[in-house]
C-alpha cells in the first residue's frame, strides 16, 4: 500500500513578537496513521496542532492539508473538513448532548433527519447509551464529556482529526478505557489523527509514531521502540526509566512470529520428506486437518516410526493471540515457565510460535 | 372631616373609578411596553457593538453611568425645552433609563462567554455569524435577560414620573390624589402600582429561571 501524505509541515515557525513558540518543525502524517505529538506543557503542542486547522496562522514555512497549502484554502472550509477535539472538551454548556454532536452538521447545513441518525450513529460509536442525546454537558461525567468530545469531531466523518489531549480531564483508569476505545474505533475508521498528549504512557499506547517537542523544537520522531532507543539526554530523561517496557506494550505478538516450523497433519505419514523439513529443530508440531495446533512432538520420539503416537504429543502451552503485546506474551511465559508460546488466530488456526530468542532479535534488532 | 375609614375608602373608588384608573393602568403598561421593546432593540446590539471594542466599550458605558445619574426631573427638564411634552419624550426619557442596564448585561454577558467555547466552535468551521448566535449571544441571553428584566422593572416605577412631561399612566392617579387630598384615590393608585411592580418583577423572576434552565446553566 502506497502511504499518502495526509498532513505536512515543512519548517514550521509561529512568532509571538520576539517569542519564538514553534521554531521550524517539520513533520508529516500519513493517511491512516496516528501521529503522536508529545512534550512538556508550553513546549508548542496545542500551537502547533492549531496552525494545522489555522486557529492560529503561522509565521513562516508551509502547512499542506491532503496537498494543498493551508493559507490557500477558506479556513472556515478547512476547519469544517477537519475534525478537532480541543483540549479542556469544550462541549457547548447551552446544548443538548445531540446539539452538540451534529454541531459541524448544522453548519454544514445538512438535513435533520440525517443529523439525527448521525447523532445516535455516533453515541453507540463512543460507547454512550442513545439516551444521553437528550442531556446536557454539565449532566456527564468528565469520561463521558470526552467521549462525547470524540463524537462531536468524528460527526462530519473528516479524513483528518486533530485531537489535543482529548483523554486529559479523567482519571487512569478511564484514561486507558479511552485510548483502547480509540484504537478499536480507528481500526474502522482508519482517520489521519495527530494527538496531542503530555503522557508518554499514552504516546506509546496509541501512536504509530511520535514526536517529541521541546521548546518549540522537534527534536524526533519514531515508533515507539525507536523513541525509547534514542541516547539523547533529554530524552531518555523526558521518557522516563522504565520506558522500554512501555513500549513493548505497544509492538503486537504478530511482529515476532517463527511460522517456519515443522508442521505434519495428523495421521500423515512421517516419510523423510517431512523430516527434511525439521532443520534444527528438536520438535515437530502437529495439526489436524481445520490446522488446529493438537500438540508437538520430540523427534528422537519419532525416530524410526511410520505413523506418529498419539500417546507420545505433549500439548501446547495456553496460546496467544497475534494481537497481544509482547509484553503480554513475554509475561505469560515468565508467569508460565515457558520458553515459547504458540500463536493461534481469532479462528483458531495455529499460526506459529513466539519465543524469547524470536522476542529479542526483535527488540536488538 | 373623616366619615370613612380608609379602606371603605379605598373600596369605593376602586369600584366606583375602574374606568379611570383601568385606562391610567393600560397607559402605565403601554409607556413600559413600548420603552423597554426601545431598550431591547438598541441596547442589545449597543451592548454587543462595545463589547468588540475596548475603548468605544470604556466611553460608552461611561457615558451612560453619567446620564444614569441625572434625576429623572432634571431630565424632564432638559427633554421639555427640546421636545415639548407629551408621549415622546416620556418615552424617550425611560429608554435612556432603561437601556443603561441592557448595553452593560449584553456587554458583560458577551465578554464572560468562556474563550474555549468560542475556539470550540472556530475551530469546528463556524463563521463569524455563527459564532455569535449560536454560541455567543445564547451563552450570554441569561445575564442579557437579567438586564433586561433590571430595565423592565425600573421603568415600571421611573414611569410613575411620566406624569410630570404629560404621559398618562399610575403617576396621574397619585398626583391628583394628592393635590385634592383624595385618600382613597392615592392609596389605590399607590397599591395598585406597588401590586403591579411586584408581580411584573415576579413573572419577569419566573421567566428568568425558566431561560437559565432552557440554556443549561442551572440545575433543573
Ligand atoms: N497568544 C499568545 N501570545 C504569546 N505567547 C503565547 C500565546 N499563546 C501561547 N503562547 C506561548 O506559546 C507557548 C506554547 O504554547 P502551547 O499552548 O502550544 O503549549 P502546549 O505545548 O500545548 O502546552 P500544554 O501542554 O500546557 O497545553 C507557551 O509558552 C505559551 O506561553
Ligand atoms: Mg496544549
Amino acid at each position: 500500500m502506497v502511504e499518502a501524505i495526509e498532513v505536512e509541515l515543512q519548517s514550521v515557525s509561529k512568532f509571538y513578537g520576539e517569542d519564538k513558540v514553534v521554531d521550524a518543525v517539520s513533520l508529516h502524517v500519513n493517511q491512516g496513521e496516528i501521529f503522536v505529538l508529545i512534550g512538556p506543557s508550553g513546549c508548542g503542542k496545542t500551537t502547533t496542532l492549531k496552525m494545522i486547522n489555522q486557529l492560529i496562522p503561522h509565521t513562516s514555512g508551509r502547512i499542506l492539508v491532503r496537498g494543498k497549502d493551508v493559507t490557500e484554502l477558506d479556513p472556515v472550509e478547512l476547519r469544517r473538513s477537519i475534525g478537532y477535539v480541543i483540549q479542556y472538551i469544550g462541549l457547548l454548556p447551552h446544548l443538548t448532548i445531540r446539539d452538540n454532536i451534529t454541531f459541524v452538521l448544522q453548519l454544514k447545513k445538512y438535513n435533520k433527519k440525517m443529523q439525527r441518525e448521525r447523532a445516535m450513529e455516533l453515541i453507540e460509536t463512543v460507547g454512550l447509551p442513545v439516551s444521553y442525546l437528550d442531556r446536557h454537558p454539565r449532566e456527564l461525567s468528565g469520561g463521558q464529556q470526552q467521549r462525547v468530545g470524540v463524537a462531536r469531531a468524528l460527526a462530519a466523518d473528516p479524513e483528518i482529526l486533530l485531537m489535543d489531549e482529548p483523554f486529559g480531564a479523567v482519571d487512569p483508569i478511564t484514561r486507558e478505557q479511552l485510548q483502547l476505545e480509540l484504537l478499536r474505533l480507528q481500526e474502522t475508521i482508519k482517520k489521519t489523527i495527530i494527538f496531542v498528549t503530555h503522557d508518554m504512557q499514552e504516546a506509546f499506547k496509541v501512536g504509530d509514531r511520535i514526536g517529541i517537542m521541546r521548546g518549540g523544537r522537534l527534536v524526533t520522531i519514531g515508533t515507539a521502540m525507536d523513541i525509547v532507543r534514542e541516547r539523547d539526554e533529554f530524552i531518555r530523561n523526558f521518557i522516563g526509566q522504565g520506558a522500554i517496557f512501555s513500549a513493548l506494550d505497544t509492538i503486537p505478538a504478530a511482529r515476532a512470529i517463527i511460522d517456519d516450523l515443522p508442521i505434519v497433519q495428523e495421521g500423515a505419514a512421517l516419510d523423510d520428506d517431512v523430516l527434511s523439513l525439521t532443520g534444527d529443530w528438536e520438535n515437530i508440531f502437529i495439526v489436524d486437518g481445520q490446522r488446529r495446533c493438537l500438540g508437538y512432538i520430540s523427534l528422537s520420539e519419532i525416530k524410526g516410526q511410520r505413523k506418529i503416537d498419539r500417546e507420545k504429543v505433549t500439548a501446547c502451552p495456553p496460546p496467544c493471540r497475534p494481537g497481544d503485546s509482547l509484553k503480554k506474551v513475554i509475561e505469560e511465559m515468565l508467569w508460565g515457565n515457558r520458553a515459547w508460546l504458540p500463536v493461534v488466530s481469532e479462528e483458531g488456526y495455529f499460526l506459529g510460535i513466539v519465543s524469547f530468542q524470536s522476542c529479542a532479535s526483535l527488540l536488538v534488532g | 372631616m373623616r366619615t370613612n375609614p380608609l379602606w371603605m375608602n379605598v373600596w369605593n373608588y376602586l369600584v366606583s373609578k375602574a374606568d379611570f384608573w383601568g385606562s391610567m393602568l393600560a397607559s402605565h403598561f403601554m409607556l413600559v411596553v413600548w420603552s423597554s421593546c426601545i431598550v431591547i432593540i438598541l441596547g442589545v446590539p449597543l451592548g454587543l457593538l462595545i463589547s468588540r471594542n475596548k475603548r468605544l466599550r470604556d466611553a460608552v458605558l461611561g457615558v451612560i453611568g453619567v446620564l444614569y445619574t441625572i434625576p429623572i426631573l432634571a431630565l424632564f427638564g432638559f427633554l421639555i425645552p427640546l421636545m415639548g411634552i407629551g408621549l415622546k419624550p416620556a418615552l424617550i426619557a425611560l429608554s435612556i433609563y432603561g437601556i443603561m442596564p441592557v448595553i452593560r448585561n449584553t456587554c458583560v454577558g458577551i465578554e464572560q462567554v468562556s474563550a474555549s467555547f468560542k475556539e470550540a466552535a472556530d475551530g469546528m468551521g463556524a463563521n463569524r455569524a455563527q459564532i455569535l448566535f449560536r454560541v455567543e449571544l445564547p451563552l450570554a441571553f441569561p445575564v442579557i435577560f437579567a438586564g433586561i428584566r433590571t430595565a423592565i422593572v425600573m421603568s415600571f416605577s421611573v414611569a410613575t414620573y411620566a406624569v410630570f412631561i404629560g404621559a398618562a399612566g399610575m403617576g396621574t392617579i397619585i398626583l391628583i390624589g394628592m393635590r385634592t387630598y383624595n385618600e382613597g384615590m392615592l392609596v389605590s393608585g399607590t397599591v395598585l402600582l406597588a401590586l403591579t411592580t411586584v408581580l411584573v418583577d415576579r413573572l419577569l423572576g419566573w421567566l428568568e429561571k425558566g431561560v437559565q434552565k432552557k440554556f443549561g446553566m442551572v440545575e433543573p
